[in-house]
């Protein structure tokens, strides 16, 4: 082999590298425009749930399914009381609340039994789904729909679990200690079901980031802006995954993710699965697609449905540290998930499910993040060594940023049109910026920390770092 | 022009497109936030007018609001107003013609658009709101639509008789949902006697099974000869809705059949018996569900236990282990 034959090779495998990442990345963003489409079809055409349903709601409270919050704490005794008492003060006819101290290491259950004057009682676990002994159950004189679950630690896969096992209730929504629920969020969300004739099995809803917001109790007093940049760039993250992302796959009955922090399943359909696996850093996304299987395999009629109001607030990490971590669990999380349903890739007999959104997901969490960045080091190269035509270079980086930015500003677009939810012009400005300048940087970051996950994955580390949290600005 | 070029003046174009968009719309927020406090000062002016000329007195210059503000004031007004007064606001909100923009948008083509003139009739629920609410009901090309209607008609109790509602929304010929539940419920009371002879009627089960239910809803206690009939029913759904209807109806009589209830072969009719127990308080039958604590189904006794914590809470077991925060 010649030196020339070598530098040709390796001159056609650079422009193939090129051209594949530039497909991949136009691709990403042609669905990611048709997904924005559809999501604006869907709010523009959208019925509210009116006031007359609502009334009716209201009258026959009887017809509101039941519903278990089972919120699985570790570490909480700064604030576990606020929390389950904004969750004790949601809006709904019936509802009882779980908190599964999962092994806590500080004095979480403590807190717990001072603060709601709780006692030990012998509940009955209906469905043993966790891996770890629970220790105790404990009811409260002050709040008979109160129930604490004392736990060996075993990750929150496993504290959900045991709380599912626990309720009793035709629905179970399962969150974060730490999510601040709107206090209509449990009404909105169990709305869907009004409207069911028993094949809806799951439901989601939008979160939006609550850093810069003020807090009081473990209720949202104030809507507001972080000062720092990274969680105002999260704010357009969030907006565009479930505000264009989420509507659109939902609207096509292929939604492949309910967030962790708030999520509505059907009880009996998570027993019957065996609830969240142990297993996986990305527990919630696998849930999803195990039940999209699930019910396919089982030949059932279903449904999970989102509800594009905000629900729920969660606290995002303010600085780049944490930030890490998380992006790489997330994507750590989605491959594993994917090679453990890799049937379901292209397996028309998954219908829409195997044929669209597993092969979405493998474009947007497989080939996507390395096809971007590796694309933003060899176009750029190629074209100074005059491999290839420098205007695809330039269309690359117009087709990753600049439309990138268009996407961002078209959520917030949307949002702005349909939810109004940031409190003022200057905010809403402020986020613009954001919207703008995080295609130039912390877009490029994510995507490093994001294949930091794809090494995690391939070295099986199953260990689970805590977002750094700052806290809440208190009224 | 190339591919790569047009990839690129396509970028760039709908990247500005949605910052003037977006800019727009950053103005627009401005601009609203900048005339609030005219607005708040106008929206009081409004009202005071309004709650003025409900109680008699002359206002002047009452033509210079639009009839979106005035439509506006009149839905905040509306809640706090009963009787005499509220009946007086809508004739005058009728004779003002601030509905005339709810009316003609009700013709709109488009159903959402439709659908939220809907509420605004049902928030003023005047004589003229409820006419084009039932010819919505009964006349609308959107089911959807026919549906919202119909919850408005309810919650203004203006329900046409039960089997012209069913009728309409096409009902018998799909699966009931929770809120057409609420729809019956809603009929009830104001048409006992035409409920019971909607049963004769050849209904599927599954409807059959919420009128059943809806009859607990009427404050009617001659229906309770209708449901003793039903009582032992092979449908043991239909058993089931015979105990929620007594539940509610909470006649003294009742008391026997839903202890019967309890010894029910089904577990769902036992399950919904222990229901009624607990919602008609029925502490006779304390020995009944103590030994359903032993029931062969799990729920049976989950429930069971439930209710003898609800009859006796002191005697289920409990061991203090925090003080009063």
């Amino acid at each position: 082999m010649t030196w020339t034959s070598v530098l040709n090779f390796t001159a056609t495998s650079i422009l193939w590298i090129a051209f594949a990442c530039f497909i991949v990345v136009a691709l990403r963003n042609i669905i990611a425009l048709a997904q924005l489409l559809v999501a604006a079809w869907v709010f523009m055409t959208r019925v509210r749930p009116s006031a007359g349903a609502r009334d009716l709601w209201d009258r026959y409270a009887d017809l509101s399914p039941p519903i278990s919050v089972i919120a699985p704490a570790y570490n909480e005794e700064l604030s576990i009381v606020q929390s389950v008492k904004a969750l004790l003060a949601l809006e709904y006819p019936e509802h009882e609340i779980i908190v599964v101290n999962d092994g806590s290491k500080d004095d979480t259950l403590g807190e717990l039994l001072r603060g709601f004057d709780m006692y030990e009682t012998k509940r009955t676990q209906i469905a043993l789904l966790q891996k770890t002994r629970i220790l105790a159950t404990y009811r409260s004189r002050r709040y008979p729909n109160l129930l604490v679950v004392d736990k060996e630690n075993g990750r929150k896969a496993d504290a959900a679990n045991a709380g599912i096992g626990f309720a009793r209730t035709p629905l179970v929504c399962v969150i974060d200690a730490d999510s601040i629920i709107e206090p209509d969020g449990l009404l909105r969300a169990a709305e869907p079901f009004m409207y069911d004739d028993d094949s809806l099995v799951a439901v989601g809803g939008a979160i939006r980031i609550a850093n810069g917001c003020t807090v009081r109790g473990g209720s949202l007093q104030k809507v507001g802006i972080a000062e720092e940049m990274v969680p105002r760039f999260q704010i357009v993250e969030y907006l565009r995954a479930f505000l264009m992302n989420r509507v659109a796959n939902a609207h096509r009955n292929t939604l492949m993710l309910i967030s962790g922090a708030f999520g509505l399943f059907r009880r009996s359909t998570l027993v019957e699965m065996g609830g969240y696996r142990h297993d996986t850093v990305g527990e919630d996304l696998e849930l999803v697609v195990r039940m999209h299987r699930f019910m396919r395999d089982n030949n059932r009629k279903y449904r999970i449905a989102f509800v594009p109001d905000i629900v729920c607030w969660t606290e995002a990490p303010a600085a780049l540290r944490g930030l890490d971590n998380q992006r790489a669990r997330w994507q750590q999380g989605a491959l594993e998930t994917l090679q453990r349903h890799r049937r379901m890739i292209g397996n028309p007999r998954y219908g829409r499910i195997g044929l669209i959104a597993m092969p979405q997901i493998v474009l947007e969490d497989v080939l996507g993040p390395p096809a971007e960045l590796v694309g933003y080091l060899v176009l750029p190269a190629a074209a100074i060594l005059g491999l290839l035509d420098p205007m695809m270079a330039i269309a690359f980086f117009f087709v990753s940023v600049v439309f990138g930015c268009a996407l961002s500003v078209g959520t917030l677009v949307l949002e702005e049109q349909q939810l109004r939810r940031t409190p003022t012009a200057k905010d809403l400005l402020r986020v613009g910026v954001a919207a703008v300048i995080e295609n130039f940087g912390y877009r490029q970051i994510n995507l490093w920390y994001r294949l930091t996950g794809f090494r995690r994955y391939f070295r099986k580390e199953n260990s689970w770092a805590a977002v750094p949290r700052v806290g809440f600005t208190t009224a | 022009m190339t591919l790569y070029q047009s990839v690129i003046l396509g970028s760039a174009l709908s990247a500005s497109a949605t910052i003037v968009v977006f800019l727009v719309l950053v103005f627009r927020r401005y601009l609203a936030e900048k005339s609030r406090a005219h607005r708040d000062k106008r929206d009081t002016a409004i009202t005071r007018n309004y709650l003025q000329r409900v109680a008699g007195h002359r206002v002047e210059d009452f033509d210079k609001w639009s009839r979106g503000s005035r439509r506006a004031a009149i839905s905040r007004i509306l809640p706090l107003l009963r009787g005499g007064e509220r009946t007086r606001l809508m004739q005058i909100a009728e004779l003002d013609g601030v509905l005339k923009e709810t009316l003609r948008i009700s013709h709109s083509l488009k159903k959402k658009t439709r659908i939220n003139a809907i509420q605004s009739l049902q928030r003023f629920g005047s004589e003229v709101c409820i006419g084009r609410l039932r010819e919505m009901m009964a006349r609308d090309r959107s089911q959807r639509v026919r549906l919202e209607a119909a919850f408005a008609l309810a919650a203004n109790r203006s329900l046409p008789p039960p089997r012209e509602t069913l009728n309409l929304l096409r009902a018998l010929h799909r699966l009931p949902t929770r809120l057409d539940i609420a729809l019956l419920r809603s009929a009830a009371p104001i048409y006992p006697d035409q409920m019971v002879l909607l049963l004769e009627d050849d209904l599927p089960p599954s409807w059959r099974i919420l009128i059943i239910d809806a009859l607990g809803w009427t404050d009617n206690m001659g229906v309770l000869d209708v449901l003793r009939t039903f009582a032992d029913d092979t449908n043991s759904e239909i058993r089931c809705a015979v105990l929620r209807a007594l539940a509610k109806l909470g006649h003294p009589s009742a008391q026997a059949w839903v202890m019967s209830g309890l010894s029910d072969p089904n577990a769902s009719v036992r399950l919904q018996a222990i229901a009624a127990i607990v919602g008609l308080g029925i502490k006779g039958a304390v020995p009944e569900l103590v030994r359903l604590r032993d029931d062969e189904k799990l729920w049976v006794r989950l429930r069971a236990e439930q209710a003898l914590e609800h009859f006796n809470p002191d005697n289920t077991e409990k061991r203090t282990v925090g003080t009063t925060g």
